[in-house]
């Protein structure tokens, strides 16, 4: 991390995905995705986890190294940051359900970096940010129609 | 499989149990239309789009 400056680091996010046992389709297409994600300089990954949660709840993290064939992730791995500590699997391995494998990805927003520096330079803190859930926007528009619909 | 002698002892940098997140798929799912469902969320974030006050 040294070779960064602090002041031009983008955003760092984390996801947790989780695949359901018997609902697992791994072909490849991920991993070709996140490295074209990589490959183009729209996020730069800091760090992979592979969490097996079972059946009675027992929580078992892999690093992405010891996940088999890693086909086009490969060079990605060299690179990790390893930022997640031990402590950490357990409190993102929360969310899973008994059964599940997840794939946890940290990831600097490399897109976002340039807008972040200068909202900073201009003196700009952030001090809320977020996601909006489909769920909330889907809810939003059929409030509207309705709105519309009854006049109410 | 054990995890790199780097992550043990650190301080994480999660700081508290994350809860689960509403499973996107299941918004879009439901309802006679899935497709039509989609189309309307795309037409919410299209730029021209203007809050009703």
């Amino acid at each position: 991390m040294s070779e960064y400056d602090l002041s031009e680091l983008g955003p760092v996010d984390y996801l947790v995905v989780e695949f359901p046992e018997g609902q697992q389709n791994f072909t490849g297409e991920i991993a070709e995705e996140l490295v074209r994600l990589a490959e183009a300089g729209t996020i730069r990954v800091i760090d992979i986890l592979i969490l097996v949660k079972d059946a009675d709840g027992n929580v078992d993290a892999m690093e992405l190294s010891d996940a088999g064939d890693l086909g086009a992730l490969v060079q990605l791995e060299t690179e990790l940051a390893e930022l997640l500590a031990a402590d950490d699997v357990e409190h993102l391995a929360y969310a899973m359900n008994p059964g599940s494998v997840a794939g946890v990805l940290v990831y600097e927003n490399l897109w976002a970096a340039p807008f972040a520096s200068a909202t900073r330079r201009a003196g700009g803190q952030l001090i809320a940010n977020g996601r909006i859930p489909i769920q909330a926007i889907i809810a939003s528009i059929e409030a509207d129609d309705e709105l519309e619909t009854t006049g109410a | 499989m054990p995890l790199r002698p780097a992550r043990i002892g650190r301080v994480g940098v999660v700081g508290a149990p994350v809860a689960k997140a509403a499973v996107v798929t299941a918004a879009v799912t439901p309802g006679p239309s899935p497709v039509a469902k989609a189309a309307v969320v795309g037409a919410a974030v299209t730029p021209g789009r203007r809050r009703r006050i």
